[in-house]
């Protein structure tokens, strides 16, 4: 996929705050840099992206925090008790 | 942990990278949501594979009558059943925006896959009925290895042969001239990465149930 330049929308990329910029007046409009301006191009898809790879990766953390906690109480428990027990 | 979950972790990262980012064709009334092909319909085979492994594991169990058997079989089930409610949940959104509606009741995939997954949460209503591990592990392996011979006639039998918006209903095959082939460089690689991750996933609750069997006999 192409970074930028082949959509018609081609806005400054902080035209939102531009446009809220008098009913946010705490906000300062921010120097769009190289990394606001990349996300802002292509209809905003790397911001559902980014979404979507917050919760992925959240989901992992917890998943990998799972695995490593039941592999410490497997040490604890199983070592001694897995060779003689049916279960 | 072993290296093979740290790739199945960068792995489905890069597929869901690749399924936001690739170019793919501008279909009618699909647009961007052809997308939903990498994410949806994993969920769906992911369920299958679990689905059919728990019954491997009902057949082992009334072989060798190893109660391991059983708590893989519940183990692989419990992790089918939550990769059908993702399948169910996102195929409503999915349908919303291209059907028109969340649910309706002309569409026989739709409900049948409801009535597959109210028959394995029937499994573990059943399970929850005994109190003997024996008696609970051979009369839920039976009823497991049902609930599975249900399946690809509710999934796959059934819905082929009555109309239905769905791909893959009324004779025709699911990859077809409204699925692009350019789909299936991050289709099949979604499926392999989805398989793995339910596989870590029933492996871990195999290993909670097995440490809690071992707790309750101290």
């Amino acid at each position: 996929m192409k970074i930028s330049s082949n959509t018609t929308y081609n806005p400054p990329a902080d035209s939102i705050i531009m446009d809220y910029s008098d009913k946010w007046t705490g906000v300062m409009p921010e120097d769009p840099n190289a990394f606001i301006q990349f996300m802002s191009s292509n209809d905003l898809i790397f911001v559902v992206l980014a979404v979507s790879l917050i919760i992925w990766f959240v989901l992992v953390f917890y998943l990998v925090r799972v695995d490593r906690k039941i592999t410490a109480i497997e040490e604890k428990v199983l070592n001694k008790d897995l060779n003689n027990s049916e279960v | 942990m072993s290296i093979w979950k740290y790739v199945v972790l960068i792995w489905l990262t890069v597929v869901i990278i690749a399924g936001f980012l690739i170019e793919i064709p501008k279909i009618a009334i699909l647009e961007e949501t052809a997308r939903n092909l990498f994410f949806h319909v994993p969920m769906w085979f992911t369920m299958f594979a679990t689905f059919f492994a728990g019954m491997i594991y009902s057949i082992k169990y009334l072989s060798n009558e190893n109660l391991n058997d059983d708590l893989k079989a519940e183990s692989a089930t419990q992790v089918g059943i939550v990769f059908g409610i993702c399948g169910l949940l996102t195929g409503m959104m999915w349908a919303r925006f291209t059907w028109g509606t969340w649910w309706t009741f002309a569409e026989p995939k739709m409900n049948l896959s409801a009535i597959a997954l109210l028959i394995y949460v029937a499994y573990f209503i059943l399970r929850s009925s005994f109190d003997d591990p024996k008696l609970r592990a051979r009369l839920s392996a039976v009823y497991n290895i049902f609930a599975a011979a249900t399946v690809p006639f509710l999934l796959y039998i059934i819905p082929r042969q009555l109309p239905s918006l769905h791909p893959g209903a009324d004779g025709n095959p699911a990859f077809s001239d409204m699925t692009a082939p350019e789909l299936r460089i991050v289709f099949y690689p979604a499926i392999i990465g989805f398989f793995a991750l339910a596989y870590w996933l029933t492996n871990l609750r195999y290993r909670y149930g097995r440490l809690k069997n071992v707790v309750a006999d101290l």
